[in-house]
């Protein structure tokens, strides 16, 4: 159906009906979900939404010709808002698994990453994945670092404890042994912020990032408009651009 | 151990503060809602009316037996993968209802505790001079009630505004929201939680002090 008569239909259903439903009509602005506590892919500084993600969604808007709104609510809150139809995507570093694709359909990556174990500054007994055994972890709610370390064959013998926010935190005040992050947050966290806490051993697993849709007609369609300015941002450097203003590193390209 | 930075406080406040209004707009509606809803469930417990009473202590039952943020996520979050239509609810009114229906569970069993504690004396002798029911409602027994039912009640609006920080799950940005977000900015946790903290802490001194002003006013048939 030519895209105006569906847009009238879908006006005059929505006059008719007087429900305020929202309506994914082409010119509707794009309502991008994140945490807003994602250093420095997604954080808020004097009241001011900024980060990676927020000049990439921006990016993508631009090359669409779609306004690009942004939702922020607690992580936890991301992926229920995404399947309630109450945002239309979640630009939050989120990491194409298995589970995922079961739910959503996934963009093209821009950021392909890998998990870093993180300890407190001085804490030289922590060298990589492997050193995990009988210490305590900490990562995020939901996140799928958790997922990554319940599939290491010793999982058992390791202390997982799952995180709203602020791990970072808790284990630089050494509460607990260690984090895993992605490798570029985690580098970005201990260089730029007077935290006590190093780098412990090579990132393990490689991990992609991607934007989730919605699995249904519109979902799909919104996805397939994305992944051309994806395409689009990477040919022209501009993704490029964004990701060494951010991470100081260009991480958006397959190694 | 760092040094506290002063600045970056007090550049954070008049941030936090712009958040404030929403955070008392919440509170204070979701305490109006509340109290009438916590009224009519009050009577209907009192007056044990036929086929309401039941429903009335289940619903009781039910928010009071689960946690505020399980209902506001179930409320959010569950019930529009069921009844599509109910996405239409954005996160302020959703968490409007959910503090209302929460704590109106609570405050029904305080005003009914208030209302129950009345001497029967008092409804007798209101009853033996000609009033009406309703008559001996308002003039003898919810007078009489309010007084016992205001320390209680105020502990659950002070409750209430300090629940509204669950609302940054819903995705409304409040003064607990705000906070978060920018700690996630500076990583100055300590700077950022300790100032709202504090004002929390002031807008509940606050009303305590009207708390104090309402009971003296109450109890002006009692004053000595």
């Amino acid at each position: 159906m030519p895209k105006m008569i569906r847009r009238t239909l879908l006006g005059l259903a929505a006059a008719a009906t007087l429900a305020a439903a929202p309506v994914a009509a082409a010119a509707d602005p794009i309502r991008v979900g994140m945490s807003g506590g994602y250093f420095p892919f997604t954080f808020v500084e004097q009241d001011e939404l900024k980060g990676f993600e927020v000049d990439f969604m921006n990016a993508v808007g631009e090359e669409i010709g779609a306004e690009i709104r942004f939702e922020t609510m607690a992580f936890s809150g991301l992926i229920g808002a995404l399947q309630s139809g109450r945002i239309d995507t979640v630009a939050n570093q989120i990491t194409i698994t298995p589970e995922r694709q079961e739910r959503f359909v996934f963009s093209e990556p821009y950021v392909y990453d890998g998990a870093q174990v993180v300890t407190r500054r001085g804490n030289d007994e922590i060298t990589g994945p492997e050193s995990l055994k009988g210490r305590s972890v900490a990562v995020n709610l939901g996140s799928n670092f958790e997922q990554l370390l319940r599939d290491l064959p010793y999982a058992g013998e390791i202390d997982i404890r799952t995180y709203e926010s602020n791990i970072e935190q808790d284990v630089a005040l050494g509460r607990v042994d260690a984090f895993v992050m992605d490798r570029v947050s985690a580098t970005q966290v201990i260089s730029e912020r007077n935290l006590p806490l190093q780098l412990a051993g090579k990132p393990f697993s490689t991990i992609e990032n991607a934007l989730p849709f919605r699995d249904d007609e519109a979902g799909r369609a919104l996805r397939d408009r994305v992944n051309e300015a994806i395409a689009t941002l990477k040919e022209n450097g501009t993704l490029a651009e964004i990701s060494r203003k951010w991470l100081g590193d260009d991480v958006t390209t397959a190694p | 151990m760092q040094g506290l930075d002063l600045d970056y406080m007090v550049g954070l406040l008049p941030v936090l503060l712009s958040y404030l209004p929403l955070t008392l707009q919440l509170a204070v509606t979701g305490m109006a809602l509340a109290l009438l809803l916590a009224c009519l469930l009050a009577v209907v417990r009192v007056l044990q009316v036929p086929v309401l009473d039941p429903l009335v202590r289940l619903f009781i039952s039910f928010f009071r037996g689960t946690p505020l943020l399980v209902q506001l996520f179930l409320f959010y979050y569950g019930l529009p993968q069921v009844f599509a239509f109910l996405t239409a609810i954005n996160g302020i009114t959703a968490t409007i209802i959910g503090l209302t229906l929460h704590f109106a569970a609570y405050m029904a069993e305080s005003i009914r505790a208030a209302i129950v504690g009345i001497d029967r004396s008092q409804t007798e002798a209101a009853l033996s001079i000609g009033m009406t029911t309703s008559q001996m409602m308002r003039r003898i027994v919810l007078p009489q009630a309010a007084r016992v039912a205001a320390p209680t009640l105020m502990n659950y609006f002070i409750d209430m505004i300090k629940s509204t920080s669950l609302a940054f799950t819903l995705g409304v940005t409040e003064l607990m929201g705000a906070t978060q977000k920018e700690a996630a900015g500076s990583f100055l946790y300590f700077e950022a939680f300790i100032t709202v903290a504090v004002i929390y802490w002031i807008v509940v001194e606050g009303l305590s002090w009207v708390q104090r002003r309402m009971e003296v006013f109450l109890n002006r048939a009692y004053a000595r």
